[in-house]
């Protein structure tokens, strides 16, 4: 005989349990939604990302141990750790939603992101994909590659790229952002940014970014650099504003 | 005990006692934690090198598991190219200090006391140092082991329990190791490496026993023998064997034969052989179960040529035999090795006549036999805590001298023991435990007055320390 | 995640904050009764619950996590630690570093890179060992007990919840040991750029060799083929199977990258022959039939493939 406290704990355990095997489960797999389709009363956020102060001389990097990748720089190569325009513009900076979208779901473009290994050095240095979108990696060089990525939220692997070939690959977890090394070339490096949703822009050297067609609400955005860090802001955006918004780092 | 209470205890003031719901979760959690927080952590010296647990090669330390078997078969080698003492960090030096400081109590019943000219019952109590061993052990390069043993008794007397060196792997084959020095015999049922330490029960019986009266001045086959062997086992070792040649001496260094209590330096002559087989298997669910058998045949002199007095050669020399089976088996967590020994001394041994004399014997005197064994059981309630309890007997089947037909018991043992180890800490660097033991052996016919059987008892509380 | 890192509060013993809950929530569960009460020892029960679930399988053999635990605590905890991520008490004087099973990448498996092992994978390691490292080879303890410990370290990690072992490679029989199986192969070498890490003659001195790191930054070298008589210095096992699934899985955590997208399987037979002429010192089909074949052993670096100079 059992009361009806003891009925509710014990389906209390049985839901929690099948529950936290759910929960372990990898995420990212929402419930199928509708994605918002870019309506015209689509809000957007542009802006400019910069940096004050001094930030540290770009290091050399040296390809002596790889006679054909030295012979495709004849002047020094260097690290690409800060990617800067004039009037202090930074480039290679993440900027994305970080919260406000709440459970919405979106679906997964078709087509590829291209990735590519030239002058033994990675092009774009820091690029943003779409969780379980394919990511088109080539190797344009004379040289074998490989592409070891090595995440935190995503499966780890390593693959071997001979001179010529192309490959695709996909990660289902969202992450900003994965670092990408090639073992035989270790001065070589760049990051993969995995989002859930559509709304994230890479800047170039001019820093500057957009994120089009955002259905009104409340935001966080977040702008992520590889060395500098992450610096957030809270927005709130109505039906077809463009709302301008500059992000500066503080540089060492 | 209950989950849950309907409807609480109703009291909210801090200070009042919790709700008896409350107060069982809590020791219900916190059963489950700490029992889940075990630090299985290492042991000295090997445990240092290698960065495994004391529990990894021990199922309580000392007493050795199938892993650490293998290790130690090895030759103290993990086998994996990373043994020399040249990979080690060089401050690592392979060495272990051991010593119990304990209280512990001695009864004897029916001793003779001059006072009175009566038996009665002798106890004695109080602190107490154990001896100290100083034990060095591991590799000198791959596949050349060894271990030296220098150890102290009460009284500061020094002597080297054990010191050899072994060849291992010869052939690159794990069934052909040498060792030579002075060694303990390839008991798989090691008396060094066991769970008891006190008066009484801090030796197994059968593994030094020798009948009344005898003069053989083997100790037995739990004694250090200085010889060289040849072991061998298969790549787990649960198949292994070994085969000694030992001096005639009992493990005394200077060629040195004792004969019942009369050192006689420099008058070794003469060899014995010891040999074991075992064999292990596994059985799925309950653990590994292995069995085995042994065999020590040996020699001892019954008298020495003399030059001034001084003996200077042993002669007379008769055998011994001690042979038997053995078992280990494990049932999880309980595990019961089970020991039998049949032994038997020459005539002239068991008399106490030198073999130049026939006429000295008895008229039909006989050698004697005894028959012996033990049970032994250990339950490890987890790495850091064990129980021990073993039965133990060995029995004259056939006395030397018929004329002591009303003793027929005349040196038989019965004995019983149990105890538990608690080791607290079990720290890479060191380790320590808490030792509890009662023990009690009764021994037949031997009280000097009445001739008929004595109880030793042992009581002991102590603290085992290896650094 | 919230419950992963409630576990891992247990497993530190950092209970303290469990039993500061039940205490300071005190006042709410006497309040509330028997809700409270109810609901926290579900969530105890809950995330005590996965770790005891997990299985392995290999054969008739079914290992259960909850044995797998108290043998960890006896054998491993002392380097691979109580969270099972490496980092036990003895760790730092460990090289190389014990496995960090929370990351659940592991070197030897017969599965793709990235995919997690099968259950005979693990099995296999811990029964094998890792030669030239400190982790032993623990085929003394019988097979159940070896089962029981990879159910357990499978409780590590919650991707093991999440994804299923990967597919093993299939791998084709071996095609007979020929002098164009061999040369091939060692086209292979060239074309792939083996050297570049392994050297010419395989070595492990190539010109990337002295800066190549595993996952963990930890400073590795690439396998040496010249140096010993034997396979005993492979660690993930020395047949040539294993030296196919080798190269074809990748070592994960490692540099060594997995050739499976650009060998095709019978090219992939031709590079294990060529490997094996590699094993100089080693008696081997491969090194006969190269040697009456006439075939050269691998010239050391010609100039033009050193490294330059040094530096900038």
């Amino acid at each position: 005989m059992i009361t009806k406290q003891q009925f509710l704990k014990i389906a209390g355990l049985a839901i929690l349990t099948i529950g936290s095997s759910s929960l372990f489960a990898a995420s990212g797999a929402a419930a199928a939604g509708n994605a918002p389709a870019p309506s015209a009363d689509g809000a957007s956020v542009v802006g400019k990302v910069k940096f004050t102060g001094q930030l540290p001389q770009p290091a050399k990097v040296s390809m002596n141990a790889d006679p054909s990748c030295a012979k495709l720089h004849p002047g020094p190569a260097v690290s690409q750790d800060f990617l800067t325009g004039s009037d202090n513009s930074l480039g290679n900076v993440i900027v994305f939603i970080s919260d406000g979208l709440g459970n919405r779901s979106f679906d997964v473009p078709t087509e590829a992101v291209t990735f590519e290994q030239k002058g033994c050095e990675y092009a774009p240095h820091v690029v943003a994909v779409r969780a379980n979108q394919k990511l088109k990696m080539v190797n344009s060089d004379n040289t074998t590659h490989n592409i070891h990525p090595l995440p935190a939220n995503n499966r780890e692997w390593n693959k071997a790229e001979p001179a010529g070939s192309t490959m695709e690959e996909s990660f289902p977890r969202e992450e900003i952002a994965i670092p990408v090394k090639c073992n035989v070339h270790p001065w070589m490096k760049s990051y993969v940014a995995v989002f859930k949703h559509p709304y994230f822009a890479v800047t170039g050297k001019d820093g500057s970014f957009q994120l089009p067609n955002l259905p009104p609400g409340d935001y966080t955005v977040e702008a992520w650099h590889e060395k500098l860090g992450t610096m957030t802001q809270k927005i709130t955006i109505t039906a077809g504003q463009t709302k301008s918004l500059d992000f500066t780092f503080k540089a060492h | 005990m209950p989950l849950h209470q309907p409807g609480g205890s109703g009291r909210t003031k801090a200070g009042r006692s919790l709700p008896k719901s409350v107060v069982s979760l809590t020791l219900f959690l916190l059963s489950f934690i700490s029992f889940t927080n075990q630090p299985g952590y290492a042991i000295p010296a090997f445990a240092r090198k290698y960065g495994l647990p004391c529990s990894a090669c021990h199922i309580g330390w000392p007493i050795l598991n199938n892993f650490g078997l293998a290790f130690k078969d090895n030759g103290y080698q993990l086998g994996n190219d990373k043994d020399s003492p040249i990979y080690q960090n060089p401050a690592y030096f392979p060495i272990t200090f051991r010593v119990t400081p304990q209280w512990h109590l001695e009864n004897q019943t029916k001793v003779l006391i001059d006072q009175t000219g009566a038996e009665q019952s002798v106890t004695t109590h109080g602190f107490d140092l154990s001896g100290l061993d100083i034990w060095t052990a591991g590799t000198l390069y791959k596949n050349i082991s060894f271990q030296v043993l220098p150890s102290m008794g009460e009284g500061d007397t020094f002597h080297f329990e054990s010191a050899w060196v072994r060849f291992d792997n010869l052939l690159n084959s794990p069934w052909l190791n040498v060792k030579v020095g002075k060694f303990e015999l390839d008991n798989l049922l090691s008396e060094k490496r066991f769970l008891t330490l006190s008066n009484v029960g801090g030796a197994w019986f059968n593994y030094h026993f020798l009948p009344q009266g005898d003069s053989n001045g083997f100790g037995g086959i739990g004694d250090n023998q200085l010889g060289v062997e040849l072991a061998g086992h298969n790549q787990n070792s649960y198949s292994r064997y070994s085969i000694a040649l030992l001096s005639s001496v009992d493990g005394n260094p200077g060629l040195t034969t004792t004969n019942a209590g009369a050192a006689a330096g420099s008058t070794a002559r003469t060899y014995d052989v010891f040999a074991n087989v075992n064999q292990g298997f596994a059985v799925k669910g309950l653990g590994v179960q292995r069995i085995g058998a042994y065999g020590y045949f040996g020699q001892s002199p019954t008298f020495y040529l003399t030059s001034n007095g001084a003996p200077v050669e042993a002669k007379g020399n008769r055998s011994f035999s001690r042979v038997g089976a053995y078992g280990w088996w494990f049932i999880k967590d309980l595990d019961v090795e089970t020991f039998y020994m049949h032994g038997q001394d020459n005539v002239y041994l068991g008399n106490n006549i030198p073999a130049n004399n026939p006429g000295g014997l008895p008229p039909g005197a006989v050698g004697p036999t005894w028959n012996g064994g033990f049970v032994e059981a250990h339950y490890t309630v987890n790495p850091q805590f064990i129980f021990t309890g073993r039965y133990e007997l060995v029995h004259m089947s056939r006395q030397a001298n018929p004329t002591l037909a009303q003793t027929p018991n005349l040196g038989n043992v019965d004995s019983w023991t149990i105890g538990y180890r608690w080791y607290p800490i079990m720290l890479s660097r060191a380790g320590l435990a808490v030792h509890n033991e009662y023990s009690q052996a009764k021994m037949g016919n031997t009280s000097s007055l009445t001739g008929t059987d004595q109880i030793n008892r042992s009581v002991m509380i102590g603290f085992d320390f290896d650094y | 995640m919230v419950l992963t890192s409630i576990t891992r509060k247990i497993g530190r013993r950092e209970w303290r904050p469990w039993l500061q809950i039940l205490t300071s929530n005190g006042e709410l569960l006497m309040n509330t009764g028997s809700k409270r009460l109810g609901l926290t020892l579900v969530l105890a029960l809950v995330v005590a619950f996965p770790s005891w679930a997990q299985e392995a399988h290999v054969g008739d053999l079914t290992g259960h996590a909850a044995n797998g635990k108290k043998l960890y605590r006896r054998y491993c905890v002392g380097c691979h630690g109580s969270l099972g991520d490496g980092n036990g008490d003895n760790a730092q004087w460990v090289d190389p570093r014990p496995r960090d099973f929370v990351a659940a990448t592991f070197k030897c498996r017969s599965t793709p890179t990235g995919t997690l092992p099968t259950d005979q994978d693990l099995f296999n390691s811990v029964s094998r060992g890792f030669t030239n490292s400190n982790m032993p080879h623990w085929d003394s303890l019988p097979a159940q007990n070896r089962m029981d410990l990879v159910a357990y370290i499978k409780t590590f990690s919650p991707r093991w919840q999440s994804e299923k072992p990967g597919d093993p490679i299939k791998i084709p029989p071996e095609p007979a040991v020929t002098a164009q199986s061999i040369t091939h192969g060692g086209e292979l070498f060239q074309k792939m750029e083996c050297w570049k890490c392994h050297g010419q003659q395989g070595r492990g001195d190539g010109p990337s060799a002295a800066t190549l790191t595993d996952s963990k930054d930890q400073p590795i070298r690439p396998y040496n083929f010249a140096d010993g008589k034997d396979d005993s210095r492979f660690k993930c096992g020395g047949t040539n199977d294993d030296l196919y699934r080798i190269f074809m899985t990748g070592l994960d955590g490692t540099p060594m990258p997995s050739f499976a997208d650009v060998i095709q399987p019978n090219d992939a037979w031709d590079l294990v022959h060529f490997l094996r002429t590699l094993q100089v010192h080693r008696h081997s089909k491969e090194n006969d039939v190269a040697k009456g074949a006439g075939i050269k052993a691998p010239a050391p670096p010609s100039d033009k493939e050193k490294p330059s100079g040094s530096g900038n």
